[in-house]
């Protein structure tokens, strides 16, 4: 049976997720709450030591990095197709993933922790939130723990962050009105990778990402919101993080 | 007939010299210097992707009019027009292995790997032409973040205590790659791969950037595998192309660092 650790369907956990919905494959869902440190416990770390999650087993064989992990999903197992056919769309495909995982993501993301993450958890006990950063394995997860869970963010890296979640921002707008989807003329893992990032653009940065300045994207977040695999895999969700998704439903007021 | 816009055979650049020799693959070589920012001209083949390079300066590989950029996909690329040379043999397994392998690469090796070289052999070339034109130069280079990398290079940024960072942050990767080879021969399964060629451009120069991880006491098999690697007749095609002689000192300062820290 092919397992998948993951919390919520919200950027990394949410693209094995979406990616496994699409293809109709059925697994056992263990539940990994990022906000109560489960990704630390010795019984995940068993399975990822790393403490990142996701992480998917199948057949035995353990897979860590969600990128790769949605085109094992595609290529291991039956179902309709989620990487283009040709060699140049998987290219772009590729391509694109590499820029919302390295340089979009990790922008919005900082964003989302100074706001979400952290005041989730920074209630709690100095001694304790000390002692869950001394058990987490990686030197660069640490360090973002820290900076979120004691709101230590500087002023400038979040207006760097900013500029680069608009940036970003522009730059897939104009990448939209030259193809329906992000590796062109097919749905595929981009657009599966490009969902879970951007899809609470329009609430996060209402100015920048709605109908007028931005109706390319607009409509390409509406369009993956309708899709049943992506109805059936927000509804996994237990935070407010996971049910922002239906501002998209069209018509929504605000 | 293929393209290849690539600078002297070492990091990012060796890749698809590589990949498209053992393919024993037709290509026409653009082959340019780097430091001249010659790269950033009007001029140079260019699409959306390419302006933003992840990778900052190449290689870029030209099928058609399509623009290819990035190294590990354009070694993907390379093996799927190849398929008869198994750049990326084995099952789905064996490719996840290999992609994780280059996404690691991309993200955790590479940028401390160009930073070292960068302060070391970069650097020097730099600081040696005439300031104000270079820094003219560099100020019109789009995007910021590519500005930044290049101007990163003559402002002090890499001193001593940043250098000394690098050399830490790499500790976990080196060790990560001696740990994989107690499993066999090659990266991502039974055989040769894609993940071969990238990590051995990425890695190799560190046998003389940061001896003190790399060497024969505390990695044995990644020296092994060097030395595996190196011996590949298409490795030793790829290297001797160089036109300088000396491509293990030519960087560029490639991939930025993770902005978590």
């Amino acid at each position: 049976m092919l397992s998948l650790y993951h919390w919520e369907p919200n950027a990394n956990s949410g693209k094995p997720m979406l990616a496994l919905a699409e293809k109709g494959v059925e697994y056992e869902s263990h539940y990994v709450d990022l906000i109560n440190f489960d990704q630390h416990r010795p019984e995940y770390l068993a399975i990822n030591p790393d403490g990142t999650i996701p992480a998917m087993v199948d057949d035995g064989r353990v897979f860590t990095e969600s990128t790769p992990m949605m085109e094992y999903i595609d290529e291991a197992f039956a179902g309709p197709p989620l990487r283009p056919s040709g060699r140049e769309e998987r290219w772009r495909m590729r391509w694109w993933m590499r820029f919302f995982d390295s340089y979009f993501a990790p922008s919005l993301s900082m964003i989302g922790w100074s706001v979400f993450v952290g005041p989730a958890v920074r209630h709690r006990d100095r001694k304790e939130l000390e002692a869950h950063i001394a058990r987490i394995p990686l030197e660069s997860r640490r360090i973002a723990w820290r900076k979120a869970m004691f709101n230590e963010f500087s002023a400038e890296e979040l207006a760097e962050s900013r500029r680069r979640g608009l940036f970003g921002t522009q730059v897939l707008e104009r990448h939209l009105t030259q193809h329906p989807w992000i590796a062109g003329q097919s749905f595929s893992l981009a657009d599966i990778n490009g969902f879970n990032l951007g899809y609470a653009l329009p609430l996060s940065q209402p100015e920048h990402c709605n109908d007028a300045k931005t109706p390319h994207i607009m409509e390409w977040l509406r369009k993956i919101y309708e899709r049943p695999a992506t109805q059936q895999t927000w509804a996994k969700g237990r935070t407010q993080l996971a049910s922002r998704v239906t501002m998209l439903k069209r018509n929504a007021q605000g | 007939m293929l393209e290849l816009y690539h600078g002297e055979p070492n990091i990012y650049f060796l890749k698809p010299l590589v990949a498209l020799t053992e393919a024993r693959a037709p290509f026409a070589s653009r082959y340019f210097d780097p430091t001249t920012l010659e790269q950033c001209s009007p001029e140079f083949p260019h699409n959306l992707e390419s302006a933003l390079q992840l990778e900052r300066e190449g290689p870029l590989l030209v099928d058609g009019a399509t623009v290819l950029t990035s190294s590990f996909f354009v070694l993907e690329y390379i093996a799927e027009s190849f398929p008869a040379a198994k750049l990326l043999p084995g099952d789905a397994y064996e490719h996840y292995r290999a992609r994780a392998w280059g996404q690691f690469i991309a993200l955790q090796l590479s940028p401390n790997v160009c930073a070292l070289g960068c302060a070391r052999y970069l650097a020097p070339v730099l600081r040696a032409r005439d300031q104000a034109e270079l820094r003219e130069r560099i100020g019109r280079i789009e995007p910021l973040e590519r500005r930044a990398a290049w101007m990163a290079v003559i402002d002090g940024s890499l001193n001593d205590t940043a250098l000394a960072a690098v050399r830490e942050r790499l500790q976990m990767p080196v060790m990560r790659f001696e740990h994989a080879l107690a499993a066999g021969p090659w990266l991502a399964g039974p055989a040769y791969s894609i993940a071969d060629i990238d990590a051995f451009a990425m890695l190799s120069p560190l046998a003389h950037l940061a001896p003190e991880l790399v060497n024969e006491r505390v990695a044995p098999r990644l020296i092994e595998f060097l030395a595996r690697v190196r011996a590949r007749p298409a490795v030793q095609q790829a290297l001797a192309t160089s036109k300088t002689g000396k491509p293990q000192e030519a960087f560029v300062p490639g991939a930025e660092p993770s902005r978590w820290g």
